[in-house]
């Protein structure tokens, strides 16, 4: 009956009952969006992180010159790089390595699909520690020759045919999503990118100046062995090395974290903003409706409705109302956020990761909770006051 | 004078922003660098082309009886619904996830033909009732 008679209330008042409904769905949508978006950027971080996996990685020197490595290894920036596979041998033979691995860079021509070339990584199964054990959770077998695994977000599947540069390769398997820029790449074994490079050689399409590509490689990634510091090991292979830079992963993250942290806090001073605001207009409303209301409210109390029944009624109106809207607006950020979740990453240009089903349906759920929260929050005061009110007073015309 | 009612011009107004939105807002990825055209081009022409026709019916239903209207409110509902298969299913997009066709066109050209479709369907259905009511 009260239930009813609420219901009643709102759709009579369906001018005041939208714009209640709207402020609470602009509050929810930003707080569901907000919190999404953020919890995307530090699950990209985590993923980020958790990819690179070596404590320290030597390129050639140039590379530190021709463009910001950082890009090229947090975006996948296409700036390839090479150097001799002596380079390689020097650096292994430096004190304190417990692991080390070779990887191998290149970019696809633009193949008939699409305009943008694909980052082909070719890693040595049988030293990598970066790549294998990422992998190993989508495949467990061992890549043959022409077989390669593609990241997530490539239309590939397993059993599908790529072809790069003229050469067919086999999709053996898919990775899973990382939010990183290897959700874009191709990863092989050595033998199938040497004859992809053999390939783009022959078709004219790629030089390698003077480096011979059969003995070169992109990039070695080191694990340093126990006792040893990898700045120890870095400086090291800085100094004794020609021609290489190493540099610590580490010290990549930084950056990106310190500037993850500041977008972060940025969006959270937003949130908290809106909140604040949504609040003080939610309380505005509803103590203007009650001045509005004050005869209606009187009369109901005349009619024999207990002072408790009316402030209930109150309260079921601003829950149904905020329950519309915490609903609208956060379906209106899942919606936009789920489907835009693509354009969104690349427009920020750091990793970005969404939670999966189970933590976004948590945060939408944790959203619309505190968005009804703080309708009910503040028409309490309103109701308190409601159920305060002198009913003769009201009714002799009496506002003092 | 015909009644024009809100379905009416939102019916409208969405597969106008449908259609002018593939091609200024929401397009697909540019030529290749050879000047040739990849898949998605085709699938934005397609969702183009349904737009138009959908635009065109949502106009001409202002100048029909209440129950043609709602007749041509359900066919647009049905264009609608097919438009929004056409990039990705019927016409293939690109390669990678991470480029416009995936992470704009698709997901913008879902959207606004759910919204059509939906306003379609309300419309139908609103009419049945009005029928009904008169009846």
């Amino acid at each position: 009956m009260m239930h009813n008679l609420a219901l009643r209330n709102l759709r009579a008042r369906s001018l005041r009952t939208a714009i209640l409904i709207a402020l609470t769905a602009l509050l929810s949508l930003t707080i569901c969006g907000g919190t999404l978006l953020v919890s995307g950027l530090q699950r990209g971080l985590g993923s980020l992180e958790a990819r690179l996996g070596a404590d320290i990685m030597v390129v050639p020197y140039e590379a530190r010159t021709k463009s910001n490595l950082e890009t090229i290894v947090l975006q996948g920036n296409p700036g390839y790089f090479y150097m001799d596979r002596s380079r390689y041998e020097k650096i292994a033979g430096t004190e304190g390595i417990a692991q080390i691995s070779a990887q191998f860079y290149l970019a696809s021509a633009s193949s008939g699909c699409c305009s943008i070339p694909v980052q082909i990584i070719g890693f040595d199964p049988e030293t990598d520690f970066t790549v294998t054990p990422w992998m190993k959770r989508s495949y467990e077998g061992t890549l043959q020759n022409g077989d390669i695994v593609v990241g997530n977000d490539l239309n590939a599947f397993p059993g599908d045919t790529l072809q790069f540069y003229g050469v067919e390769c086999h999709v053996a398997a898919k990775l899973e999503k990382t939010g990183t820029y290897y959700d874009s790449a191709v990863f092989t074994n050595e033998e199938t990118i040497v004859s992809l490079i053999q390939s783009s050689l022959d078709k004219g399409m790629n030089d390698f100046a003077d480096t011979d590509p059969a003995k070169a490689v992109s990039a070695v990634l080191i694990n340093v062995a126990d006792g040893y510091s990898p700045e120890e090991v870095m400086n090291d292979i800085n100094i004794h090395v020609k021609k290489v830079k190493a540099v610590q992963t580490k010290e990549m993250i930084a950056g990106i974290a310190g500037s993850l942290q500041g977008t972060s806090d940025v969006i959270g001073l937003l949130i908290a903003a809106v909140w604040v605001l949504g609040l003080v207009i939610l309380l505005l409303t509803f103590s203007m409706q009650m001045n509005e209301r004050r005869r209606e409210f009187a009369v109901m109390r005349v009619v024999g409705m207990s002072r408790r029944s009316l402030a209930w009624l109150v309260m079921q109106e601003a829950l149904l109302s905020g329950a519309c809207g915490a609903v609208i607006g956060t379906a209106a950020a899942l919606i936009g956020m789920l489907s835009f979740r693509s354009a969104i990453g690349a427009q920020i240009g750091l990793p970005f990761l969404l939670p999966g089903t189970a933590g976004t349906a948590g945060l939408a759920l944790g959203a619309v909770m505190a968005v009804m929260l703080s309708g009910a929050a503040a028409a309490a005061c309103t109701a308190y006051r409601i159920s305060q009110i002198d009913t003769a007073r009201i009714l002799r015309g009496d506002n003092g | 004078m015909k009644k024009i009612t809100v379905t009416d011009i939102l019916l409208l107004l969405l597969s106008l922003a449908l259609c002018i939105g593939i091609k200024v807002i929401f397009h697909a990825c540019g030529p290749k660098e050879d000047g040739g055209f990849m898949a998605c081009h085709w699938a934005e022409q397609a969702v183009f082309a349904a737009s138009i026709g959908m635009a065109g019916v949502s106009c001409i239903r202002l100048l029909l009886s209440r129950r043609e209207k709602a007749g041509a409110a359900l066919a647009v509902a049905v264009m609608a619904a097919v438009t929004a298969f056409l990039p990705g299913v019927f016409i293939r997009l690109c390669m990678m996830q991470e480029m416009r066709c995936h992470a704009v066109m698709r997901p913008a050209v879902l959207l606004l033909c759910i919204a059509v479709a939906a306003a379609g369907v309300t419309d139908f259905v609103l009419s049945r009732k009005d029928d009904r009511h008169d009846a």
